[in-house]
C-alpha cells in the first residue's frame, strides 16, 4: 500500500506532477528571458509561460469538422500522462530514487518517445495538410535520433554494469550510485562520445532550433499543433515543459549527478538544470538557423550515430 | 472571493498575435515584422508572441484594403480565430483604401466586413503606433474575457 502511495506522490507531487510542471515552465520562462537579453531586448517576464497557460485555459477549444474528436482531444492527454510518469522515473541524486516497481531505464526510453508519437497522432487526427507534413517530418526526425540515444544510454549502462562487476545495468539508481562513488561520467574521457551523442539528441528531442523542423511555424505553420487551440494547446505546452525536465534531468542522472544530499542536492540540481537549459537550449537556438529535414536526417545518421557506436565500443574495450 | 478577475488579468498578459494580409502592399507587414523582431521595439515584453496558426491567436492584425480576390480567404481565416479575440486594422488602407481607394477591386473600408476594434492609421504606421495599437487591443481584450 505504501509503495503505491509513494508512486502516486512521485507522479503527482514531487518530482513529477506539480513540482515538475512549475519547474519546467520556469525553465521555459528563463529561456525566453535570457534569449531576449542576449539579443539586447528586455524580454517577457519570467512567469510568461504561466500567463500563457492561464490565457489558453480561457480560450475555446475548436475541433475541426473533419477531425476525429476522441483522438484529437485524447492525444495531448496521453502525452501529458506519459511525461508525468517519465518525470517520476528519473532519480535525483541524493534526493529521490524511484520505486523499482515503476520501471527502469528502458521504460523511460519508451516513454520519451511518446511525445513525438502523440504529435504525429495529433497531426494526422487534425486532418490538416500541414499536420500531415508535420507528421512525416516528426517521424523522420524520430527515426534519426532514436538509434544514437539508445546506444548512448547503452554505453552508460554498460560502463556502470561492468564497473560493478556485472555486465549491464538498466537501473538509473545504480548508475547514480556508481558515479557518486567513482566520479561523474562527465569527467571520464571514455564516456565523452556518449555525452556528445546525448548532447546532440537533446535539441532534437525537445524540438528546438535547429531541429524544430516538425513544428516550424514559418514553414508548416506549427505542423501538428496548427489546429489546436485553447486548453488542448495548453496541454501540449504542459507536455513540452515536462519533457524539458525529463530530458534535462535524465542527462544529469546519466552523466553528472552531484555528490550532495538533501537541500544542497536540490539546489545543485536546480542550478544544473538552469545551466543546461541555457547552454543546451537558449544559446543553441539563438546561434543557429533551422535545418532542412533531409539535412537533419543525414546529420543524425552520421555524427551522433558514429559517436554513439564509438562510445559503446570504447566502453566495451576499456572495461 | 476575487479569484476569477485575478486570473483574467493574468490571462491578458499573454496576447498572441496573428497577421492577416488582406491585399496589403507589404509596407505594413514589414513594419509589423519590424515591431516584433528587431531588438529596438521588443513587443515580446508585453507577453506578445507571433503565431503561425490562426487558432492560437488572440489579437489579429489586419493590413491592406481587402481586395476582392482575398476577401473570402481572409473571412475564413478570421473565423478560425477562437473567441475572445480583438481586431486591429493596421495602416490607412483598411480605413479608407489609402492609395488604392476607389479602385474597382478594393472593398475598403473593411469595417463593413470585420469587427474592427482598433485602427492604427499611417502609411505605413510607425512601429511605436503599432505597439500602441496592440496595447489598446489588450485593454479591450481584458474587457471581453
Ligand atoms: S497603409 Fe500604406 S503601407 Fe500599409 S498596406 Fe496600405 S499602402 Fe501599404
Amino acid at each position: 500500500m505504501s509503495t503505491q502511495l509513494g508512486i502516486l506522490l512521485a507522479v503527482f507531487l514531487f518530482p513529477g506532477g506539480l513540482f515538475a510542471l512549475v519547474l519546467g515552465l520556469s525553465l521555459k520562462g528563463l529561456d525566453r528571458r535570457v534569449a531576449a537579453r542576449l539579443q539586447g531586448r528586455i524580454g517577457p517576464p519570467l512567469a510568461q509561460p504561466f500567463f500563457d497557460l492561464v490565457k489558453l485555459s480561457f480560450k475555446r477549444t475548436m475541433v475541426p469538422a473533419t477531425a476525429s474528436q476522441p483522438v484529437f482531444l485524447g492525444a495531448p492527454l496521453a502525452g501529458v500522462v506519459s511525461m508525468l510518469v517519465a518525470v517520476a522515473l528519473v532519480p535525483v541524486s541524493g534526493l529521490y530514487s524511484p520505486d523499482p516497481m515503476l520501471g527502469n531505464l528502458i521504460v523511460l526510453l519508451y516513454l520519451l518517445m511518446v511525445p513525438a508519437i502523440v504529435l504525429m497522432i495529433a497531426g494526422s487526427a487534425s486532418t490538416s495538410p500541414y499536420g500531415a507534413l508535420g507528421f512525416s517530418r516528426e517521424m523522420t526526425l524520430m527515426l534519426a535520433y532514436e538509434a544514437p540515444i539508445v546506444l548512448a544510454v547503452l554505453a552508460v549502462a554498460l560502463r556502470t554494469g561492468m564497473g560493478q562487476g556485472g555486465v549491464i545495468t538498466f537501473s538509473l539508481v545504480d548508475i547514480i550510485a556508481y558515479q557518486r562513488s567513482h566520479g561523474m561520467f562527465l569527467l571520464d574521457p571514455v564516456m565523452w562520445p556518449a555525452l556528445a551523442a546525448f548532447a546532440l539528441f537533446f535539441p532534437a528531442n525537445l524540438g528546438i532550433i535547429p531541429f524544430d523542423i516538425p513544428e516550424a511555424e514559418t514553414e508548416v505553420l506549427e505542423g501538428p499543433l496548427l489546429e489546436y487551440s485553447g486548453p488542448a494547446l495548453g496541454l501540449f505546452k504542459v507536455m513540452s515543459a515536462l519533457k524539458a525536465v525529463v530530458v534535462l534531468s535524465l542527462g544529469i542522472a546519466l552523466f553528472m549527478p552531484l555528490p550532495f544530499d538533501g537541500i544542497w542536492g536540490l539546489i545543485g540540481w536546480l542550478v544544473q538544470l538552469a545551466v543546461l537549459m541555457e547552454i543546451g537550449v537558449t544559446i543553441v537556438r539563438l546561434s543557429m538557423g533551422r535545418m532542412r529535414i533531409d539535412q537533419a536526417f543525414s546529420f543524425f545518421v552520421k555524427w551522433p550515430l558514429l559517436l554513439a557506436v564509438a562510445s559503446v565500443v570504447t566502453v566495451t574495450v576499456v572495461a | 472571493m476575487n479569484m476569477i478577475p485575478d486570473f483574467k488579468s493574468i490571462a491578458t498578459k499573454s496576447p498572441w498575435i496573428y497577421r492577416i494580409n488582406a491585399g496589403s502592399c507589404n509596407g505594413c507587414d514589414v513594419e509589423m515584422a519590424t515591431t516584433a523582431l528587431i531588438p529596438r521595439y521588443d513587443i515580446e515584453r508585453l507577453g506578445c508572441q507571433y503565431c503561425g496558426s490562426p487558432r492560437h491567436a488572440d489579437i489579429v492584425l489586419i493590413s491592406g484594403p481587402l481586395t476582392t480576390k482575398v476577401m473570402d480567404a481572409a473571412m475564413v481565416v478570421f473565423n478560425e480565430i477562437p473567441d475572445p479575440k480583438v481586431t486591429v486594422a493596421v495602416g490607412v488602407c483598411p480605413i479608407s483604401g489609402g492609395i488604392f481607394r476607389e479602385s474597382y477591386s478594393v472593398k475598403a473600408p473593411i469595417d463593413q466586413y470585420f469587427p474592427v476594434d482598433v485602427n492604427v492609421p499611417g502609411c505605413p504606421p510607425r512601429p511605436q503606433a503599432i505597439i500602441e495599437g496592440v496595447a489598446k487591443a489588450i485593454e479591450i481584450w481584458r474587457e471581453r474575457m
